[in-house]
């Protein structure tokens, strides 16, 4: 560590006999996701804070609703839990940056009955720096870096914002995109400009989206080589989602690998194309709701439209996924436009504001 | 060996909270409901405030909505609370 960051840790160190004394003293002081965790030496602290340039006591910043300061010290300790390298850290602490702003809500996506989980996408060239996996396995275990990341996401909230089921967290089922719930987009092999710039950070920037979500629904259709007839499916697992779930817009993923991408990529869509395609025909109307058992509420406006996105631009659509197969995900948001997902830039600060509160 | 580890958590607490004295009655008291909008809410709230009125004798029940169930109180409620004597709030749907 050179002079410029050179500091010694603040928090409170205990020493513990070995490596399985670290996994119960951690699980039972209620500090783990309920797996085992990589025990945070001072070293492997230090590693995550002199890569990212960051003293311990930097503020990564302060979530609103509780005025809890999070800093640099405290989300590396939480990073190494989860397994991360200091090459994973810079996402981390930025996608932290990003679940603090005031229009994501973090307090309340994360206290909510409806157990969304945070989804971090992450563009540049960052991706290939820590060996992020675009392709096989997208949303899953598709490598290290989006694993321990999208996992130190969570042990993070758990110690930092105490939120435990139970506790403040009060879902009610949850997902497995609790314990991880990341992905890089595959901007090798796409024509489309990255999930990133669509959403306002200049190209070649490396950058993190976070967003409120609920499990990814995968849909199928590796019948046709009409675009419209490949994104009408996408739409009607939308629909599905308002119908079933929410009605209100927001934001909205999807996910198209690159056997149904390519088809859309060759007859000249853009992402622009493939989100006001979306936008028109992702609604139902409000009476829709009295055919999946919730006439009660359908109330004096069943002839009432409501759009799955309030605009194309709350479509956040992601190239990632494997070679072969029809496959498309949507990634439906937690709830309506009460959350709003937010990019930032790793690294860099496109759009700076001092911190509020 | 020994192995040197770090708290993951905040180890300091949030300063300055205290508990509100306790009521020794909510005999004419003027109790505040702050509803987080969701249905079930209305039928308990309803039942509740008729055990406040008829069963205890409360002067006065007071609803008001959070405008977004998943964040904190309105700021504007937050401040009419401070009126209020005693108020009900929760998790709930």
């Amino acid at each position: 560590m050179d002079a410029a960051t050179r500091s010694t840790l603040n928090s409170k160190f205990y020493d513990v006999d070995d490596f399985a004394a670290a996994q119960e003293f951690y699980h039972s002081n209620g500090w783990t996701d309920g797996l085992p965790i990589v025990p945070p030496t001072d070293k492997a602290v230090e590693a995550c804070l002199e890569w990212a340039l960051m003293p311990p006591d930097q503020l990564i910043g302060i979530e609103p609703v509780r005025a809890q300061p999070i800093t640099a010290e405290k989300l590396a300790i939480n990073a190494v839990m989860a397994g991360c390298l200091p090459m994973h850290f810079p996402i981390v602490a930025t996608a932290w940056q990003a679940m603090m702003r005031e229009e994501f809500l973090l307090h309340g996506v994360t206290s909510s009955t409806g157990g969304c989980a945070v989804l971090v996408i992450i563009n540049g060239p960052i991706r290939l720096e820590i060996g992020a996996n675009a392709t096989f396995n997208a949303l899953g275990n598709s490598d290290r870096a989006t694993s321990v990341i999208g996992r130190a996401i969570r042990l993070a909230l758990i110690n930092l914002m105490d939120v435990r089921p139970g506790g403040i967290d009060r879902t009610t089922l949850g997902h497995p995109g609790k314990f991880s719930y990341c992905l890089a987009e595959d901007e090798e092999d796409m024509d489309w400009q990255p999930l990133s710039t669509m959403r306002g950070i200049p190209e070649g920037l490396s950058a993190v989206t976070v967003m409120a979500a609920l499990a990814p629904r995968q849909i199928m259709n590796e019948w046709t080589r009409d675009p419209k007839e490949i994104l009408e499916t996408f739409a009607a697992e939308m629909r599905a989602n308002q119908r079933h779930y929410s009605i209100y817009g927001g934001n909205y993923a999807i996910v198209i690998p690159k056997q149904l991408r390519d088809i859309i990529q060759a007859a000249g869509w853009t992402k622009r194309d493939i989100a006001e395609f979306i936008h028109e025909r992702a609604r139902v109307r409000r009476g829709e709701w009295a055919d999946v058992g919730k006439g009660a509420i359908v109330r004096d406006r069943p002839d009432k439209i409501h759009t799955a996105l309030d605009s194309p631009d709350h479509l956040l659509v992601i190239a990632a996924g494997g070679p072969a197969g029809g496959f498309g995900a949507v990634i439906p948001p937690w709830m309506g436009s009460k959350t709003k997902a937010v990019t930032a830039a790793i690294g860099a600060c496109v759009d700076c504001e001092p911190p509020k509160g | 060996m020994v192995l040197r580890v770090f708290d993951p958590t905040h180890e300091m607490k949030m300063a300055g909270t205290q508990p509100a004295p306790r009521l020794s009655t909510l005999r004419g008291k003027t109790v505040g409901f702050i509803s987080n909008g969701k249905e079930g809410t209305k039928r308990y709230f309803t039942e509740l405030e008729r055990i406040l009125r008829d069963d205890i004798g409360v002067a006065d029940v007071v609803w008001r909505t959070k405008s977004n169930y998943s964040a904190p109180a309105d700021a504007h409620i937050v401040d009419e609370a401070r009126q209020w004597h005693a108020a009900v709030t929760g998790v709930g749907d």
